[in-house]
């Protein structure tokens, strides 16, 4: 799945027009919905961002380091845990359960990250893959974090005055403006020396220590920052949905998020975004007519992989800088 | 290529060995190249000389005796702590960034002269980087490709961006592993004319492990001769041409 198509190659001037109509369209979306009184569709948009923001963490690893994460989903779901906490136990600041999540998340990445980057390959991915597990069933049994019901009851709070949680619209912009923030942070990185040498270490990582680079280092960081991405978002789900449960660390989840950075496009970062979005909408709407959707989704899956191998995104980008490119001469 | 006597000496192996199981790969094989000058290890197959090349860049950890590059022991020493000591390597199978463009190829390589400043910066402001890319683009003749995937360009050209990448950092001393391999004459010849001229207009040191003996006697300044995992004979190529252990053993078919 590892394209030749890179964010780190590729012309921006596509691939910054589909992240512009990504979070127009989802803003506008929120918006309407706001004014239709409709607010279960404004929550779940929402919750499409949130998971985006996980899909994101899994595609700065697989797409452009070229590491599989299978068990990303611990660190959304750590994320979403310290969050809970932090305002039920410590204190209701939106504020406080951010910077502690990622602080948490960042030392979590550390550790996990210095376990599994020893490992490539399959290695990597099974090794990801046991620790979400380890953890998930650890809190699963036990009883002080909620067990296998999880954590409810997760207060409203304040993000700024007069603004709070529970407000469907006031809850998506921040959310909008926290995965616009990650998407643009991630863009920026991509187009540094060291996201450069993260796509060198996707593409021949034996040859990045050859040229006087400490491959491991760099991987560290990526992982790291890979979980601090993760567990920010995950910190926003107690806050839009009022409780955590141990299933947020699940393969299901960790899965999805690679579905999702597979179906948008891998190595492109807006392509987690649209992957995110398209499947979570489509699961609700889909859930809403049978409760066989999980078979619908996995099809689709097979089709956009054949049809599409390089996602919706790699897909659209050729096509977009040609037509971009022969408008060009006809504007004088 | 004549050369003044009193020149220094950039590498000395000492000693270095290295076993397989039973098979002594390379038994105490120790030389000195000397600054600006192109050394060559030569040997029939099986000699040990691909083995000697390990060992002597760190990719196999030697059994025995040391590498000592500008008087530092840099023995065992990681692939990227070899490069910060000034010794850059290619590669015998083309080694590159197949994905990437042969401008980013270099320019990758290039960052190593931006010394870990300017990560927080786009890659657009790596001066240094950028102004190496762009030199070795045009002393390797690649400018015209600058844009193109490593991976589409012919076999030549990629045998001379393994060898450009590998100048991106400024090393002190360049290894070469079979630069020539699977060469055509006439890139082969160009290959040859671009050895000669690192050590001669750029005053690089040149290690050179290599197949092709009118190659390496045209273009080398020392050379260093295997047989069976042991050095038969170390000289100038007239001596090592003179050598009658050389002839028995290489040159010995052909007599």
């Amino acid at each position: 799945m590892l394209d030749r198509f890179n964010s780190s190659t590729s012309k921006p001037n596509a691939v910054r027009l589909l992240a512009i109509v990504f979070f127009v369209t989802a803003l506008m979306f929120a918006i309407i919905g706001t004014v239709m009184g409709d607010s279960f569709y404004v929550r779940l948009a929402t919750e499409a961002l949130i998971f985006g923001g996980l899909a994101l963490s899994v595609d700065l690893l697989l797409g452009h380091v070229g590491l599989l994460p299978l068990g990303q989903a611990l660190f959304f779901g750590l994320g979403a845990y310290v969050s809970a906490l932090v305002l039920k136990e410590w204190a209701a600041s939106f504020w406080l359960a951010i910077i502690v999540s990622m602080l948490f998340c960042a030392f979590a990445g550390l550790v996990g990250g210095l376990i599994a980057i020893r490992s490539k390959g399959v290695y990597f991915a099974l090794i990801s893959f046991g620790l979400a597990q380890v953890f998930s069933k650890v809190i699963y049994n036990t009883r002080e974090l909620g067990a296998s019901d999880g954590m409810t009851g997760v207060p409203v709070v304040t993000v700024i005055p007069g603004l709070q949680t529970d407000n469907p619209l006031g809850f998506f912009i921040v959310t909008w403006l926290v995965i616009g923030g990650i998407y643009l942070g991630l863009r920026y990185i991509m187009q540094t020396p060291m996201g450069r040498l993260f796509g060198a270490i996707r593409v021949n990582e034996h040859r990045v220590c050859f040229l006087g680079f400490d491959a491991w280092r760099f991987k560290i960081t990526a992982f790291v920052a890979a979980a601090v991405v993760a567990g920010l978002s995950g910190a926003l789900y107690p806050m839009l949905r009022g409780f955590v449960s141990p299933e947020l660390m699940f393969f299901q989840v960790s899965g999805n998020a690679i579905v999702n950075v597979i179906v948008g496009g891998s190595g492109t970062l807006i392509g987690a975004l649209y992957g995110a979005g398209l499947l979570t909408m489509l699961k609700s709407i889909l859930g809403s007519f049978t409760v066989h959707h999980h078979i619908v989704i996995g099809l689709l899956f097979v089709v956009v992989v054949i049809a599409f191998p390089r996602g919706i995104v790699g897909y659209l980008v050729p096509v977009l800088e040609a037509r971009l490119s022969k408008k060009k001469p006809g504007e004088h | 290529m004549s050369q003044s006597s009193n020149q220094d000496t950039v590498l000395s192996v000492q000693g270095l060995g290295v076993s397989f199981g039973a098979l002594k790969a390379v038994h105490d094989l120790s030389f000195d190249a000397k600054r600006g000058n192109v050394t060559a290890i030569i040997g029939p197959n099986g000699a040990g000389k691909s083995t000697a090349f390990n060992l002597i860049s760190g990719a196999i950890v030697p059994k025995t005796g040391q590498v000592k590059f500008e008087g530092q022991v840099v023995t065992g020493f990681s692939p990227d702590k070899m490069l910060s000591a000034g010794l850059s390597r290619s590669f015998q199978i083309t080694n590159l960034f197949f994905d990437l463009t042969v401008h980013e190829n270099l320019r990758l390589a290039g960052q190593y002269l931006e010394h870990g400043q300017g990560w927080w910066a786009p890659v657009q402001r790596s001066q240094a980087a950028l102004a190496r890319t762009d030199e070795l683009l045009k002393q390797f003749g690649l400018a015209y490709k600058s844009n193109e995937l490593a991976g589409y360009l012919s076999h030549g050209e990629q045998r001379r961006l393994e060898i450009a990448v590998a100048l991106a950092s400024k090393p002190s001393m360049i290894l070469l592993d079979e630069p020539t391999q699977g060469m055509s004459h006439a890139d082969t010849q160009e290959t040859a004319e671009l050895i000669a001229s690192l050590a001669r207009d750029f005053g690089l040191s040149v290690l050179l492990v290599e197949h092709d003996v009118d190659l390496v006697m045209r273009v080398s300044d020392h050379v260093v001769v295997m047989a069976q995992g042991i050095k038969i004979a170390d000289g100038s190529p007239q001596e090592v041409r003179a050598n009658p252990d050389v002839q028995t053993a290489y040159f010995g078919d052909k007599h």
